[in-house]
């Protein structure tokens, strides 16, 4: 999976890039608009992380580029102007999603999961590991053919920790994905033990192996 | 609060009533003394034409008296009589006297100007009185009074006709720039023109205005441009920081402890980011960067919220109680009314204890939201920025000042009181 990391903050680029390559991802790193088109003229990406302040254009031209050039890359807008106008003008303008920064890599992870998998998968979108079946279009989720009645929570879950294979998740990122701004509002994030613990019950009942680690008392990992 | 142009006119009323009332003595002394004056050269023309007839010569003595009985009969207003005192060199003596009238049906006393002469006639001395009637002062005065207060109405309608001309055509201008101005929306940002017009004042108010609002709108612009970077510049090395922890905590070889203070640290960071993106929010309402026109339904948003929120009540064993009398549409900006009703609940959650019951009551007027509690928070101070109401919370204590700031911002009013056993924050539309 090839990835483009368009984002003048090398720091942050080469962060994500990090994250993100050891999910099988090949990322490549540009600065700023210029490199930008040329790297989106030459090249197809299954997903392009795009910063809309960058030197030397507005990352909104660079969509209208991809538009215009009929490009059927997934893009996901990373910005930290976290104004509702200017999300409503990306998703319009083709981006499949909006994250504003600062963000949490495993929630980015996830994005670009799941824009790559309604990208690429449009009719039969099946995730298969091992003994485990996920249609992401149906919701359905089977072991060994065996079919789990998961609530909305812990399909979500499910499919974060797919997103977020062999990675440490601690419990803050998993509160903020799942009530966004309100998460960092609240102390206690105590309601994600209960929904951790029900997915895995549902999941090692059905006879699924057990992914699902705890890790440090806080944490979880899906291990595969 | 009254018109300029009434103010001015009430003044000009004034003045011109003043200048009339003083104005009715000074006419009368002017036609008294024009009036007198005349009547005595008249009088003095009687005195010597009379004096120089009688003293022609070829008159005897017993014609004389006989001139004089006959003169003194017809000539009312000039008598003749002898004297017996000598009068050498007596001069004329000019006074004014009220007399009665003595024929029937007339009550009122005249007045006359007397012209009193002494003169001889074949040596012997006679007086010749002269007196011509003048019209009374009281009657001059009257007269001059109807006279002055029909100019004043005159005066009085002319200036209204001119008011009511001057306000439809000369102050035209004013309310045109008057107009433009209270349609003038900072937010917007579009800047006036105002229409030309060849009174210097207005010319010189449009242009104080303009320039006033240009360097508004480019005062704004430059804040509105600081927050943008301002927030620019705090969520990039935040989201380093954030990717940082995020890449730290993927190490293998990381302990137990290290763990935990990564936690800590992802902990601290997301109360920083709140405390930014608050902050930005108030800065942004300060500034009034939201459009607030778009139908808000008040059900949606709190079923939004509240579904949002979910995690939160079950987490907490807590149960809503929705009460909807109607729904409440109301012209607003979205996105501000989630925050508004999201921090609400949240302060409502804070605050609960395990099994309690937050009661939300929307009617057409108002929407409250109460949670149980057992003693009255201060209600002066529970909406000001970075209050706290304990040491053991981690908010920043910006939740219900945004939500103050966010209903002046819709013009909605919020009000917190306490009925025992609840806490009762009440929004106002």
């Amino acid at each position: 999976m090839k990835i483009l990391i368009i984002e003048d903050e090398k720091m942050l680029a080469e962060d994500i890039a990090s994250y993100l390559a050891k999910q099988n991802y090949l990322c490549e790193l540009v600065g700023d608009y210029h490199q930008a088109i040329e790297k989106i003229d030459c090249f197809e990406y299954d997903c392009i992380l795009l910063d809309l302040t960058l030197p030397g254009g507005d990352g909104i031209s660079i969509l209208c580029e991809l538009k215009r050039q009929n490009k059927q890359d997934g893009v996901v807008i990373i910005s930290a102007k976290d104004s509702l106008d200017d999300k409503i003008r990306g998703l319009e303008l083709g981006a499949d999603d909006y994250l504003a920064k600062p963000f949490h890599l495993p929630e980015l992870a996830a994005r670009i999961f799941s824009v790559i998998r309604r990208k690429q998968f449009n009719n039969s979108n099946v995730i298969q590991q091992n003994e485990l079946q996920i249609d992401i279009l149906s919701k359905e989720v089977k072991v060994n053919d065996t079919e789990l009645s998961l609530t909305k929570t812990e399909f979500d879950l499910l499919i974060y920790f797919i997103g977020n294979k062999n990675r440490v998740i601690p419990k803050t990122s998993l509160a903020e994905h799942l009530s966004g701004d309100y998460a960092n509002m609240m102390e206690s994030h105590d309601f994600i033990y209960a929904h951790i613990k029900n997915l895995k019950k549902k999941l090692t009942n059905a006879g699924c192996d057990n992914y699902l680690k705890t890790i440090y008392g806080t944490g979880y990992k899906w291990q595969i | 609060m009254k018109r300029l142009l009434n103010r001015i006119i009430t003044g000009f009323v004034w003045y011109s009533l003043i200048v009339l009332i003083a104005s009715i003595p000074a006419y009368y002394y002017l036609v008294d003394s024009i009036w007198l004056n005349e009547l005595d050269e008249n009088n003095l023309i009687i005195a010597e034409r009379t004096t120089h007839e009688l003293n022609k010569p070829g008159l005897n003595e017993s014609d004389l008296e006989k001139i004089i009985l006959v003169w003194n009969k017809v000539q009312p207003g000039a008598n003749i009589k002898p004297v017996l005192y000598r009068i050498s060199n007596r001069p004329d003596s000019i006074y004014t006297i009220l007399k009665e009238n003595k024929y029937p049906g007339h009550i009122e006393k005249d007045r006359f100007r007397v012209l009193s002469r002494y003169f001889h006639i074949n040596g012997h001395p006679y007086e010749l009185i002269v007196e011509t009637n003048v019209e009374e002062s009281e009657e001059t005065i009257l007269a001059i009074a109807v006279v002055a207060f029909i100019f004043f109405m005159i005066l009085i309608s002319g200036f209204l006709l001119l008011n009511k001309y001057h306000s439809k055509h000369v102050w035209k201008p004013l309310k045109n720039s008057l107009q433009k101005l209270k349609q003038f929306n900072l937010n917007n940002s579009n800047e006036i023109t105002f229409d030309k017009t060849n009174i210097i004042e207005f010319h010189e108010l449009d242009t104080a205005l303009t320039k006033l609002i240009s360097h508004t709108v480019s005062v704004y612009k430059t804040q509105k441009a600081f927050i943008e970077n301002a927030s620019h510049e705090l969520q990039t090395p935040l989201a380093i920081i954030q990717a940082k922890l995020d890449l730290l905590l993927q190490q293998q070889d990381v302990t137990q402890k290290q763990y935990e203070i990564i936690e800590e640290i992802n902990n601290t960071v997301a109360r920083i980011v709140r405390i930014n993106k608050s902050l930005l929010l108030l800065a942004k309402l300060d500034n009034a960067q939201f459009d607030t026109k778009e139908p808000v339904s008040f059900v949606s948003v709190i079923n939004h919220t509240i579904a949002q929120l979910k995690e939160y009540f079950e987490g907490r064993g807590l149960s809503v109680n929705c009460n909807f009398e109607c729904d409440k549409l109301l012209p607003g900006n979205k996105m501000l009314t989630e925050i508004l009703v999201g921090n609400l609940l949240l302060n409502a959650i804070k605050y609960s204890t395990v099994g309690e019951v937050i009661i939300i009551t929307l009617q057409d007027e108002y929407l409250t939201i109460n949670n149980p509690g057992t003693k009255p928070l201060d209600a002066n101070t529970i909406f000001s920025r970075f209050y706290k109401p304990s040491h053991n919370n981690s908010g920043a204590g910006i939740g219900l000042s945004l939500v103050k700031e966010i209903a002046r911002f819709h013009q909605w009013e919020i009000e917190y009181s306490f009925r025992q056993p609840l806490h009762v924050f009440k929004l106002i539309f």
